[in-house]
């Protein structure tokens, strides 16, 4: 039994409520020792093949240092070695959760080092797919995080809306998860007949169906609001430092998307809002979460209704062959800025392409968010960066 | 919020971007294309001049670090965003065959694992970093830094060491 000085001692918190030990030095003193663990890479929570080396002080972790490159496929050294068209098929592996925004991320690098010009109809069918895949990614992220904390329900209705849109998805690309529908210079196909008609009605129905069947099921409930509250909570400085982007920041406050600060494509031309949330933690990325389902709703909306009509494929030639120089091509992804950066030495391959993942950038937070926390809220904190093992891993 | 964020008109806030790098520091080349300030910098004061992007221009973000090598050569790209519309890239050049360049981390920490990116793949060396480990490589026994041009893509992978 400790005595009531040692025990203040011990639990002594550094004011910011986070478990860490005021004095480290009292652990030599009173003989405390802290075990290192691994959780992962496999491990059935966990995002992909991630491994933390954890080190705990009873169940507070004082330590968390990610490993990565357990799903490592040299994403990079291949888009080297092959043609610039033969790349896009690539970028679809890199985050499987939102592929579009891979291609598009690519495709806008090429043409950026072509001085490509895109057809209009091009450029609308290119965020028409990018929002449907914001949709097919935040709801199942949503309840992923929901998987982490126990509740299983939410994932099926999520899934259910992912397999909807998919459908979708599929009609217009041939393929379910691969699509490799962006081209550089536009689009694959022009969208098959009558499609925009059922993207719209689909979408009438889901606004009711994720209202009552993810809003109202998880918002509201007890086990969730203890889990997330004040849980893996940074400030905005923290989370520019550590290069956080996407819903993780825009929960801080920060006011950042790139689709309205750095516009692309057809952007410009949509009405939509940066939703933002000032609490910082993992409730508040998943109210953005929310929020920005809402948003590309809105946005498939009106591209269904400013549709043009038109060519989806600019004539760039059989052969592509830019100048010298570079290329950048920067994208909001679901999970962040996807940025991609192509050198080209003016041959048929690219000399260099380095992709900036959200992924890999978000997950720095783990290191400076989680050492404070219990080990259960490791498992929030990664639903709030919802970090998808292709993309970090390259 | 906490975080101020810069205003007012993007050609403006770039010229500005520019003269205050200039005024601070010995630019080899520095123009003004479309939104981006392009800056080319000798090796050794990266670390001063994105120390003048962060905590005098307030440009926040680091967005990421590129490597290339050039065989002879490798020219690094740090992209710096203000986050309204603004990108401030920083090129330098390191002659040689085996970089070493100051490490940005205490300026920007989330350099932190972009130069563990590049350390893992190109081998360059960020002094002063303070925990320059590979990130996707075989921490042990495994001598090759894979995005060399030199390291041809059929190459048998060795590990020295072992076994």
């Amino acid at each position: 039994m400790l005595s009531e000085e040692r025990r203040n001692e011990t639990v002594a918190l550094d004011g910011t409520a986070s478990g860490r030990l005021a004095r480290p030095d009292i652990r030599s003193e009173f003989g405390l020792e802290t075990m290192d663990m691994n959780m992962g890479p496999q491990h059935p929570a966990m995002h992909g093949l991630l491994r933390l080396i954890l080190e705990l002080d009873g169940e507070t972790v004082m330590r968390c240092d990610p490993v990565m490159g357990y799903l490592h496929r040299s994403q990079e050294k291949i888009a080297e070695n092959r043609m610039y068209p033969a790349v896009v098929p690539m970028t679809d592996r890199l985050d499987y959760f939102a592929n579009i925004h891979n291609e598009h991320g690519y495709v806008l690098a090429v043409e950026d080092v072509l001085d490509a010009e895109i057809p209009p109809r091009a450029e609308y069918i290119r965020v028409l797919m990018s929002e449907l895949m914001r949709l097919a990614s935040h709801i199942p992220s949503i309840g992923f995080l929901m998987l982490e904390l126990g509740a299983f329900t939410p994932i099926l209705y999520a899934f259910r809306e992912r397999e909807r849109i998919q459908n979708f998805l599929e009609a217009i690309t041939g393929a379910r998860m691969m699509f490799h529908y962006f081209r550089i210079g536009g689009v694959k196909a022009d969208l098959p007949p009558g499609i925009l008609e059922e993207i719209s009605e689909y979408l009438d129905g889901l606004e009711g169906r994720f209202q009552t069947d993810t809003v109202d099921l998880v918002t509201g409930s007890e086990i969730y609001v203890a889990r997330t509250k004040d849980v893996g909570k940074m400030t905005p400085e923290q989370a520019l430092d550590m290069g956080v982007t996407g819903p993780p920041l825009r929960g801080t406050g920060v006011d950042f998307d790139i689709r309205r600060d750095y516009p692309y494509s057809v952007y410009p031309e949509l009405d939509f809002d940066v939703v933002t949330d000032d609490a910082g933690d993992v409730a508040a990325s998943y109210r953005v979460r929310i929020g920005e389902v809402w948003q590309s709703i809105r946005i498939i909306r009106q591209v269904i209704e400013k549709m043009p009509e038109g060519p989806v494929m600019a004539d760039l030639g059989r052969r592509l062959r830019p100048r010298e120089g570079d290329g950048f091509g920067r994208v909001e992804s679901p999970r962040g800025e996807f940025a991609v950066h192509v050198v080209s030495d003016g041959s048929d391959s690219a000399y260099r392409v380095h992709y900036r993942d959200p992924s890999f950038c978000n997950m720095q937070l783990l290191q400076e968010v989680v050492p404070g926390h219990y080990l259960p809220d490791i498992m929030p904190i990664l639903g709030m960066i919802d970090p998808v093992s292709g993309g970090w891993d390259k | 919020m906490a975080v101020s964020f810069p205003g007012g008109d993007l050609a403006d806030r770039l010229a500005g971007y520019l003269d205050g790098l200039n005024n601070r520091h010995g630019l080899e080349e520095g123009v003004v294309e479309g939104n981006v300030v392009r800056v080319v910098v000798a090796p050794e004061s990266v670390p001063q001049v994105l120390a003048t992007a962060r905590e005098q221009l307030k440009v926040l973000h680091l967005s990421f670090i590129t490597v290339v090598d050039w065989e002879g050569s490798f020219e690094l790209t740090y992209e710096l965003m203000d986050l309204r519309g603004g990108t401030v890239r920083v090129k330098t050049v390191i002659e040689g065959t085996e970089p070493v360049i100051g490490s940005v981390t205490n300026v920007y920490p989330t350099a932190n694992w972009h130069e563990r990116e590049a350390y893992d793949m190109f081998g360059v060396a960020f002094r002063g970093h303070p925990d320059l480990r590979r990130t996707y490589m075989w921490q042990d026994h495994f001598d090759h830094h894979p995005l060399l041009k030199s390291f041809d893509i059929s190459t048998k992978r060795t590990f020295e060491g072992l076994r």
